[in-house]
């Protein structure tokens, strides 16, 4: 296995409607930009990787259609789709692709148009015999592991309802993003329409439109062309047993996430992630899952969550900025959110966060966490790591 | 054990830039356009947004058509006659449907129908008949 | 990103879709269906780790063994997990919309390991908390799908 890098990242302006584009034409403006900002030419693309979930558009094929946008007629071009984490996960496969030597430069396309179909039908269609009857989507799967993860480490809606508005005050300086509420308050957040016990309205994420690109490189593609690649250090990718109910106490277990963190802070030489990390991306869905990835993480000791997040931890002049970017409650077009957390991670290595910049950023951690059967784990570093 | 069932989903595309002044063109002026590609300079049609070939973004809009070559076509059970054709002024095939063609044969001359009532996608061009037929 | 003159207006296609399925349930999950139509709800044992599947499948993800040993489990059992769903959401089955609000809930059966995804007939929130008793409310006419329990009441 040899090094890899990302040189490059972009991303479209997500939002509720991108009427304005198709499917392929949205893939378009993240892959075009993502290839400028690494100074890369489409023929000079040897892999395309997509990320999508079809059946939230109704639309077969859409590595076909799509694929168009993302310049890959001709080359070797597959799709990823693992839920949310389609898009870390994406991300990942190129890694491995780079990383076996079979490609110096893959372009990653993650893209969604939520408004097109009917995102919370495609979630209710789950298998036929047990889920189909009952099924409430990603809200209804949450708000159950969400009842168990409030009894036994006692967060608050309070807790919850910051990490609420910290999402959107970060999304505020993210000029992609789609929520951008930079005024939000705990108290809007509290009397937001009730959901499903207890998840409010703006504790959830919204359902986006859009698309993010990446450009993945081989060790020697990274140092000829870019002044300061994103080295990965780590990529880890778990899956679950296939029925929620197979899975004891998601949101206080979760086996998948601990176990990918666990792994990828060994490879990647990481300590203590709270103090070792300058930054992380991750994707959290609910504003109670924050709460809960950072003790899976091991950001904190289990029940010790609501704490980061009171003191302020994780905000933007904490020990560990979490989400500059403002998060997947802030913008999600899911197959897109994963490489929207790998890029805005590596943005803050490549130092071109904007003013969502963490100053000095060298490592910096993305998940990805899909239905509640997969989590990825990303570490990215401005040094290449032992290979 | 079996199980059956049916859902039915709502689902409504965006055309984008490329098709829907392709679109628009159709419905408002009953005329085929097809776009030049930035890339490779052959006349796309069906316009993009991206040129098969070269993956070229199309661009500047060209009048293609009415006219048309039949290049190859198939008959589907209950479904009509399929084809693809090759628009005057065009480089790539458009698959569409045969109306009004008795006997079909590659490389004979067509003409496309324009449907009567016309709401700006490719289904304003309700196939393509023979020249000559005239209904 | 296109060159030249672009229609200011931004046209859509409505493709209203009408989808049909059939799945086939395979062995295991015919045998709990059909124990269903007599309301008899029954597991299936992994050798291996000792854990009680329900759903009872072909094979234990953990310890990836097969699974063959079937053990009965009670209409009633504990609430593991709870919300009150009160967004309207599409039924998967029908596509039709699923009147709110609505309770949910995971409930480990007496007999099983894992916990089933169901409905609640309770939907006050102030009356729902993890560890309350709960029992299967039968449809009058059985007919051999998860839905023959309509949802779980709390036992009082």
């Amino acid at each position: 296995m040899s090094a890899v890098a990302i040189i490059g990242t972009g991303q479209t302006r997500h939002a509720s409607r991108r009427d304005d584009v198709s499917q392929p034409e949205l893939v378009r403006e993240a892959a075009e930009a993502a290839l400028a900002d690494a100074a890369v030419g489409p023929d000079e693309v040897d892999a395309v990787l997509l990320a999508n979930m079809e059946l939230f558009e109704g639309r077969a094929l859409p590595e076909l259609w799509a694929g168009a946008g993302a310049f890959a007629a001709g080359k070797p071009c597959m799709k990823v789709a693992t839920g949310g984490t389609s898009g870390t996960s994406g991300c990942i496969a190129a890694f491995h692709q780079v990383a076996a030597g079979l490609f110096d430069l893959v372009l990653v396309v993650g893209f969604e148009k939520h408004s097109e179909g009917h995102s919370q039908t495609g979630m209710a269609l789950t298998d036929p015999f047990w889920d189909r009857a009952v099924a409430s989507g990603a809200l209804g799967n949450f708000a159950l592991s969400i009842s168990q993860y409030v009894a036994e480490r006692g967060a608050t809606a309070e807790q919850a309802a910051l990490v609420a508005v910290k999402a959107r005050r970060n999304a505020a300086r993210n000029p992609h993003a789609h929520l951008r509420m930079g005024d939000l308050t705990v108290e809007e957040v509290l009397s937001s329409r009730m959901l499903a016990d207890p998840v409010r309205l703006l504790d959830m994420c919204p359902q986006s439109d859009g698309a993010c690109a990446i450009v993945v490189a081989s060790a020697a593609a990274a140092r000829r062309r870019s002044r300061r690649p994103a080295w990965v250090l780590a990529a880890e990718t778990r899956h679950e047993q296939p029925y929620i109910g197979d899975i004891d106490r998601r949101l206080v277990t979760m086996r998948t996430l601990r176990d990918a963190a666990r792994v990828a802070y060994r490879r990647a030489g990481i300590g203590d992630p709270l103090t070792d990390l300058d930054v992380a991306e991750i994707y959290e869905p609910v504003s109670y899952a924050e709460l809960a990835w950072y003790e899976a993480l091991g950001f904190c000791a289990d029940g010790d969550a609501g704490r980061l997040v009171e003191e302020g931890v994780t905000g933007m002049e904490g020990e560990l900025p979490v989400n500059p970017s403002g998060g997947v409650l802030s913008s999600n077009p899911v197959g897109a959110s994963g490489v929207i957390r790998v890029a805005e991670a590596a943005l803050q290595i490549h130092g071109r966060g904007g003013e969502r910049q963490v100053e000095g950023a060298r490592l910096a951690l993305a998940t990805g966490y899909g239905v509640y059967a997969w989590a990825d784990a990303v570490v990215l570093g401005a040094e290449a790591g032992a290979t | 054990m079996i199980v059956e069932g049916r859902v039915q989903i709502p689902f409504r595309y965006a055309a984008g830039a490329a098709a829907s002044r392709f679109g628009a063109a159709l419905r408002d002026e009953r005329r085929i356009l097809g776009a030049r590609c930035t890339g490779c300079d052959r006349v796309l049609c069906p316009p993009g947004p991206f040129c098969g070939s070269c993956g070229g973004a199309a661009g500047a809009a060209v009048e293609v058509g009415p006219g048309a070559t039949l290049l190859a076509w198939t008959e589907l059970p209950d479904r009509g006659a399929f084809a693809l054709v090759r628009l005057d002024g065009a480089d790539g095939a458009l698959a569409h449907r045969l109306v009004d063609v008795p006997e079909p044969r590659v490389g004979m001359r067509l003409r496309a129908r324009f449907a009567p009532e016309r709401g700006g996608d490719i289904r304003d061009i309700e196939g393509f008949g023979a020249e000559g037929i005239e209904r | 990103m296109t060159a030249g003159a672009i229609a200011a207006e931004p046209l859509g296609v409505a493709c209203p879709m009408d989808l049909g399925w059939r799945y086939a349930s395979g062995a295991a999950m015919e045998r709990f269906l059909a124990g269903l139509r007599e309301r008899r709800i029954e597991a299936l044992r992994c050798d291996g780790c000792g854990r009680r599947y329900l759903p009872p499948r072909p094979l234990c993800g953990d310890c990836r063994l097969p699974l063959d040993r079937w053990v009965p489990v009670a209409a009633a059992g504990t609430l593991e997990a709870w919300s009150v769903y009160r967004l309207p959401i599409l039924d998967g089955r029908t596509g039709e919309p699923r009147p709110t609000p609505y309770g949910i809930g995971l409930v480990r059966l007496d007999g099983a390991d894992t916990t089933i995804n169901h409905l609640l007939a309770e939907t006050d929130p102030g009356r729902l908390r993890i560890g309350l008793r709960v029992r299967a409310v039968w449809r009058e006419e059985l007919r051999g799908a998860l839905d023959d329990i309509l949802h779980f009441e709390v036992a009082r």
